[in-house]
Parts: structure tokens; C-alpha cells; sequence
């Protein structure tokens, strides 16, 4: 009994208790601003839902397609390489696998500063532009850092490998007998593929996206780094409200909103990412 | 047939090349400039140099973060995975109360955002009338290892034949000193692995630190963080971020070799004969 207990206690502590503060802020229940009394009131929250031209809303809603673009598109770069990893690889798959997760297990924070070297103004790819003479010396390419293009470069990078693992253990997993009666039945390897391998595989792939859509949701590292004022994403919104521009009520609303948003994505996906945790036994075990 | 023409064949392994390239290339730029004497990480890169690394080992901030990091990630490895121990033990279990319950608590700090748990734990000492402190760094750490400590531990205590504890228990072992000498032993090689992994999780954690952690003893990730904005600490910041990335890369070729022989071993075991005949 005191094995159950005692971590779910510490996840209720640490955890579960912060985000109901968070809740009880948000709705001005609990405040911390010196001289004020704490009253209940949705002031913050209608401000933020229906208020006219809110930019965090705005923020939210840009955030939002920011990370669904690059769960979009982790997928699909990760994609032809779990292809590759199941179907070319062969015999020592486990070890390019290694290969190609091996830097996901190095510090996120020293790749993304990696990043804005190579990006920067005056860094790698400018630098090495000027020296080749295809750009005029001192003239950096605009887009390059500083954009949403460089916060959603990175956060690309930093999620495909991991997004091709769960694709790779479907498309291996795959009976191949299944592509073989494909072929007797006279279809060639596209028609296979479109019909039988991408069909089946579909769970993988809802999965991949999934691991990329929610830890990005609150992503704030990669827009401080390498991000412009315009390409902040909501996550920096919630971190201004609990450091720079301290108000811990509005704040707490975002917070919250992050935490539904993610509730929500698991209504829709969970199914995908559940692993055999609630049964008692593994099978076959 | 093959599920790959020649064409596909060498359509993905080009893709497969250059994406290999593109998932190095950061950490390639960053063991290039390490070693460049020059003041700003541009090309053409300047003469060899170790400067950096001399100069980022004399600066204290930096070394001081770096100790406090390990400490924390080594405290942190400890007990992750000793929560996470008790959490897989009672899951392996064929009959739990509220098992549901359990399972979603341990799994619920992978899906909750870390700005989310790192202002909750910041208003929460606010009402407690604690101040941010490095133990809460910890805690917070914790948190968020825990789940990955389950998930490597369980499916190991699952392959377990439970036989061999009841053999202990039958042969006068109390539950606990089965668990100690019988159980915990064989359980070695995932006990390592949780380790490591909650060890990375702590050193290289930003979003929880940069709220937690007290303004003079900030842990290595915030100093690295800050040090990268100010353009004369960056090349400090590449030489010792090159030693990690190595480190880092060390380990977990390390971690594979550990798991691939452990698993040689178990299935050495497998194939030999049963104790029970002849």
C-alpha cells in the first residue's frame, strides 16, 4: 500500500496542489498582490476569452498553428526515415536508430544555442555566405534568425527523431506476409504502400505528432533563443506574467488555458500514446 | 517481393544521409568552434586554440553552476528512482486499489508543460511562505523524471520470474528481505538505467531552474542560458557545452552497451537447462 501511496502523494504535492493554486489565482481566490483582498472575479479570464483584440489570445491562437505546423511537419521528415530504418536499414536498424536518437539525449538547451550560432546575424551559414561571396559582406539574411521560421526550425529539429520511433516500431512490427499477398494480388509497391504499409501504420503516425503537439504547446526556450518580439509563442506569455511583468492572476489564466488545451489534445489522442501501464500484467509476461 | 525498389533504396538513403547531417550539425558547429581562437562563432574559423576551455574552467560562476547541477542530477537520479521503485512494485502488482488513479498520477507529469509545473511550484512556496530554493529545483526534478523512471523499471520487473521471490518467502525470506536480495539485484541493470536518465533529465533542465533556483546559485543550465546572451561568454559556453555534448554521447553508447549485455546475459540464462530436471 505505502509503494502506491507514497509517489502518487508526491505527484499530488508537487503537481497536482501548484495547479489548483493556479486555478484559485486564476479566478483572483488567492491573490498576492500586497493591500489587495482576495475576491472571486472572472475579470481576467473574460478578458482573455472574449476581450476585443486581446494579443494574448492572439498569441494563443498563433502559438497554437505554430505547433501543429511543426507537429505537421515532423511527422512527415520523420516519416521516410523510419521507412528507411524498417525497410533498408536491415540487420543493425537498432544501431542507426541509436545513431539517429543520440542527440535528442544531449542538452536541448546547448542545441538550441548551437542554433542561433549557426543562424545568427553574424553566424555560420551568414558568415560562410560572405565568404564564398554569394552574399554581400555585412548583409545577413533577414529571415534567418529571429523569425518564426528559426523558432519552428528548431523545434523541428529537436522532435524528429523522436517522432520517428514510434513510426519505426509500427513499420517494423508490420506482418510482411501482408505485403506479399499485396503483390500476388497483382499491386505494385506504390499501390502497396498507399493502400496497405501507410494505412497501417496510421497509428504510429497519429502517436509521433502527438509527442511532438504536447510538449510544444508550452515551449518557451527555442522563442528566447532564437525567436524575434513577433515569434514569442504562448508559453512566453506565462513566463513574462511570472517574471518580468509580474501579475500571477492572468498569468494563472494562461497557465490554466495551457493545461485545458492539453487535456484536450488527450481526449483526442490519448488512445494512441497509452502504453499497457493499466493492466496488471504484460502479456505473455 | 522487397518493400523497396533500387530507386526507393536510394531516394531514402540519401534522405537518411542528409538528415543524419542536419541532426549533427549543431553539435558538430559547437566541437568546431570550441577549439577556435576566434572572439565571435563565424566563419573563417581562426587558428586552433584551448583558450576557451582554460578560460571556462577559471570562471567560477560557471564551474560552481556545474557542480551544483551534478549534485542535484545525482540526488535526483536517487530518488527517482527510488520512488520509482515503489511506484513499479506496486503496479506489478496483480491486484491494486484505485489502480487507474495511480497509474494516471505517475503518468501526468509527462503531458503537464514544465512552464505549467514551474510557475505552480512557484506560487505554491509563495503560500507556503518558502523561499525558491535549490531543494525545490529538486523536487521539481523529480517530478518530472518519475514517470520515465516507471517506464523503464516496470516492463524489467514484469520479465521477473515471480517464482524465484515466492521460492525466497517459502524458504523463510521476509517480503522485504526477498525484495532486498532477491528482487532489487536483479533489477540492476533498469535501476542503472533510470538512474541516468533522470540524471540527464535534472542536469540539462532549464524551464523549471530558471524559476526555482535562488538568483546566486542558479544550476547549470540558467548560467549557460544567460552566459549565451552575452556575446563575450559565448565561446565559453561552446567549449564547456562540447565537453557535455561528448559526455553526453559517451553515456549513452554506454547505456547500450550496458542494456545489450545485460540482455546477452538473460538470454544465456533462457537457453540453459532448467533447474527443475534431471
Amino acid at each position: 500500500m505505502l509503494t502506491a501511496v507514497t509517489p502518487s502523494a508526491y505527484v499530488v504535492i508537487v503537481l497536482l496542489v501548484p495547479i489548483v493554486l493556479i486555478g484559485l489565482y486564476s479566478f483572483g481566490l488567492i491573490t498576492n498582490v500586497v493591500g489587495t483582498h482576495a475576491a472571486f472575479s472572472t475579470s481576467d479570464w473574460s478578458d482573455f476569452l472574449t476581450g476585443a483584440g486581446n494579443p494574448f489570445r492572439g498569441r494563443f491562437f498563433t502559438s497554437m498553428i505554430v505547433t501543429l505546423v511543426v507537429s505537421g511537419a515532423a511527422v512527415l521528415g520523420a516519416y521516410p526515415l523510419a521507412y528507411f530504418l524498417a525497410f533498408v536499414a536491415g540487420r543493425h536498424r537498432y544501431t542507426v536508430l541509436l545513431l539517429i536518437l543520440a542527440p535528442f539525449f544531449t542538452s536541448y538547451l546547448l542545441r538550441v544555442i548551437a542554433w542561433q550560432v549557426i543562424l545568427n546575424n553574424n553566424g555560420v551559414i551568414n558568415s560562410a555566405l560572405w565568404q564564398l561571396g554569394l552574399r554581400a559582406h555585412g548583409h545577413a539574411i533577414s529571415w534567418l534568425i529571429y523569425s518564426k521560421f528559426s523558432v519552428a526550425l528548431v523545434l523541428f529539429y529537436a522532435w524528429v527523431p523522436f517522432v520517428a520511433l514510434p513510426i519505426f516500431v509500427v513499420l517494423d512490427n508490420l506482418d510482411r506476409r501482408l505485403l506479399d499477398a499485396a503483390h500476388d494480388l497483382g499491386a505494385g509497391r506504390l499501390s502497396t504502400f498507399l493502400r496497405v504499409t501507410l494505412p497501417m501504420s496510421l497509428p504510429g503516425v497519429a502517436a509521433g505528432f502527438v509527442f511532438v503537439l504536447i510538449p510544444t504547446t508550452g515551449e518557451f526556450i527555442a522563442p528566447l533563443l532564437v525567436g524575434g518580439p513577433s515569434s514569442q509563442l504562448f508559453g512566453n506569455s506565462i513566463q513574462a506574467f511570472f517574471s518580468d511583468t509580474p501579475d500571477w492572476q492572468y498569468g494563472s489564466v494562461l497557465a490554466l488555458t495551457l493545461v485545458a488545451v492539453v487535456l484536450v489534445m488527450l481526449a483526442l489522442f490519448g488512445r494512441f500514446i497509452g502504453g499497457d501501464l493499466t493492466q496488471p500484467e504484460a502479456e505473455g509476461a | 517481393m522487397k518493400a523497396v525498389g533500387r530507386t526507393g533504396r536510394a531516394v531514402l538513403s540519401t534522405y537518411f544521409g542528409l538528415l543524419v547531417l542536419f541532426l549533427y550539425a549543431p553539435l558538430i558547429v559547437l566541437l568546431v568552434f570550441a577549439f577556435n581562437s576566434g572572439n565571435i562563432p563565424a566563419l573563417p574559423i581562426k587558428s586552433f586554440s584551448t583558450k576557451w576551455f582554460s578560460s571556462a574552467f577559471s570562471d567560477t560562476t560557471l564551474t560552481s553552476a556545474l557542480l551544483r547541477s551534478f549534485l542535484i542530477a545525482a540526488v535526483n537520479g536517487l530518488a527517482a528512482t527510488l520512488l520509482g521503485v515503489m511506484a513499479a512494485v506496486s503496479l506489478a502488482r496483480r491486484r491494486l486499489a484505485l489502480r487507474t488513479v495511480v497509474v494516471t498520477l505517475i503518468l501526468i507529469p509527462l503531458v503537464v508543460p514544465y512552464i505549467v509545473l514551474a510557475v505552480g511550484m512557484v506560487v505554491l512556496l509563495h503560500q507556503l511562505g518558502i523561499a525558491t530554493s535549490l531543494a525545490a529545483v529538486l523536487a521539481g526534478h523529480v517530478v518530472i523524471s518519475l514517470p520515465y523512471s516507471v517506464l523503464v523499471i516496470l516492463p524489467r520487473l514484469r520479465t521477473l520470474d515471480a517464482s524465484i521471490n515466492e521460492a525466497a518467502m517459502d524458504l523463510g525470506a521476509s517480503e522485504l528481505r526477498a525484495f532486498w536480495f532477491v528482487t532489487l539485484p536483479l533489477l540492476g541493470p533498469a535501476l542503472f538505467s533510470s538512474f541516468l536518465i533522470a540524471f540527464t533529465i535534472s542536469f540539462d533542465e532549464f524551464a523549471i531552474a530558471s524559476f526555482l533556483a535562488p538568483p546566486g546559485s542558479p544550476t547549470y543550465p540558467v548560467v549557460l542560458y544567460s552566459s549565451s546572451r552575452t556575446p563575450a561568454l559565448l565561446p565559453e559556453v561552446i567549449a564547456i557545452g562540447s565537453i557535455v555534448i561528448v559526455l553526453s554521447l559517451a553515456l549513452v553508447m554506454l547505456a547500450e552497451v550496458a542494456r545489450r549485455t545485460a540482455e546477452r546475459r538473460l538470454e544465456a540464462r533462457a537457453e540453459a537447462p532448467p533447474l527443475t530436471a534431471g
